[in-house]
């Protein structure tokens, strides 16, 4: 029942996605509130300040607390390219499966609205149980 | 000489089996068990070709010659003679594919690496890219990034990042593109195989869908992770429309859409009667390949022996 632990890796990438997806330079509280859970805010305020001096984050200095920023230097804009230009090659060939995994494929209309009927809430969260149960 | 018909006929079982078996076992042990399985067969079919060949190719004066034995005492009707030769031809066009596909698999993981160290600076692996269109991917090289949009981040609740993040991280961590090359490579030296690569690609999703469900403790939340980020995804005005494939396999048109139908259902139980047939399978075609080879030399052995007490 009780999520596991995380480990420094998965931290450092949570604290990450979490900078990144705010559409404002966040604190390291913004941080905090958005993980929610048994975080200490120590832990989340090293993990910033390792991301930033990776290079990783940017940060100023607001008021007395930091707020932090993907860093958008030009190497970050050549990163971009890079991975644009590897999932255009990539996508081109049938057996690009090989080194790209990719979290979700395109959906067709009717994948869409099977995938809006488990989501909807009011819907009980099931799924046909075919093949669960014969041993 | 049925004998050599049982690794082909194991092929063919197993492309069959491989979509079934994928949907019933713990993902982890589907993917693992039929790339092993793929490479087994794939290796048991080249064999019993390429004996067949040889025996073809040793009635050949010159051949015969050169290896010293009767050309009488290896004589086969001429069907059997015709097959060989056939098989001798197949085996030398599917080598050439294999090698084609192991060179073409190197120079994707060298195209990975290089383009992991262009990436840049990265938070254990995880690289987020300034882009509009919401996507997530893993680049599997040796050391392997997790690339995702901004766009798709944003889109999601911090619970739903982590999935995302744990799925990606799955397939680094456990190395699943090494069982897509795996069973390419089987599959293009054995295109009956053709069916277990696709089986072996669902497998190593759901396998990363179950390491992200087990991680964060919550298999709904995943599903709806995955739900979340699908719809994203084909919402975003850039995202590209999927086209229809020409031929229409039901089976790998949603995988999506039965990702998230698995993860509401509860995590597949270990079926250990399914894993022992099918090993139990794959080593019939090992075992027949075993004997091919065996009978053959033992035949040679014999040919030998009469040139030598005949002239």
């Amino acid at each position: 029942m009780s999520t596991s632990a995380r480990g420094r890796g998965e931290l450092e990438r949570e604290v990450l996605a979490a900078v990144a997806a705010a559409p404002a330079p966040v604190s390291a509280n913004d941080v905090l509130r958005d993980l929610d859970g048994e975080l200490a805010y120590t832990t989340v305020m090293t993990t910033l300040a390792r991301l930033e001096s990776k290079g990783v984050l940017t940060r100023q200095l607001d008021g007395r607390a930091y707020r932090y920023a993907l860093a958008g230097d030009p190497a970050e804009v050549d990163a971009s390219l890079a991975a644009h230009r590897m999932r255009k090659v990539l996508e081109s060939r049938p057996d690009r499966a090989g080194v790209l995994a990719r979290f979700v494929a395109d959906l067709s209309d009717e994948d869409e609205q099977i995938l809006l009927a488990l989501l909807a809430p009011e819907t009980e969260l099931r799924a046909p149980a075919s093949e669960a149960g014969s041993s | 000489m049925t004998l050599w018909l049982v690794p082909v006929l194991v092929s063919v079982a197993l492309g069959l089996v491989a979509g079934p078996l994928e949907r019933r076992l713990p993902p982890a042990t589907a993917a693992r068990l039929l790339t092993v399985s793929a490479l087994v067969s794939a290796l048991a079919t080249g064999l019993v070709l390429g004996v067949a060949g040889f025996i073809a190719l040793s009635q050949v004066p010159f051949v015969a010659a050169a290896g010293q034995w009767s050309r009488a005492a290896l004589q086969h009707g001429r069907t059997t003679q015709l097959l060989g030769a056939f098989a001798g031809i197949m085996v030398i066009a599917l080598l050439g594919r294999a090698v084609h596909r192991a060179v073409e698999a190197l120079r994707h993981l060298w195209a990975a690496e290089a383009t992991c160290r262009r990436l840049g600076p990265d938070a254990n692996g995880l690289v987020v890219t300034d882009d509009s269109v919401p996507d997530a991917y893993a680049v599997q090289g040796l050391q392997g990034r997790i690339v995702v949009s901004r766009a798709m981040l944003s889109g999601l609740t911090a619970e739903e990042r982590r999935v995302l993040l744990a799925h990606e991280a799955s397939h680094l961590r456990h190395r699943h593109h090494v069982y897509l090359q795996l069973t390419q490579l089987a599959a293009a030296a054995n295109p009956a195989l053709r069916q277990v690569t696709e089986a072996v690609h669902a497998a190593v999703e759901r396998w990363a869908d179950e390491d992200a469900a087990a991680e964060v403790g919550d298999r709904p939340l995943a599903a709806r992770a995955l739900a979340r980020a699908s719809l994203l995804r084909h919402h975003s005005p850039t995202a590209p429309a999927r086209p229809r494939p020409a031929s229409a396999l039901a089976a790998v048109t949603s995988g999506v859409v039965s990702r998230t139908q698995a993860l509401l259902r509860p995590a597949p139980r270990p079926r250990h009667l399914l894993v022992l047939s099918t090993t139990a399978l794959v080593l019939c075609a090992a075992v027949a390949a075993g004997l091919t080879a065996h009978v053959t030399e033992d035949q040679f052995e014999v040919a030998r022996h009469v040139l030598h007490h005949t002239s």
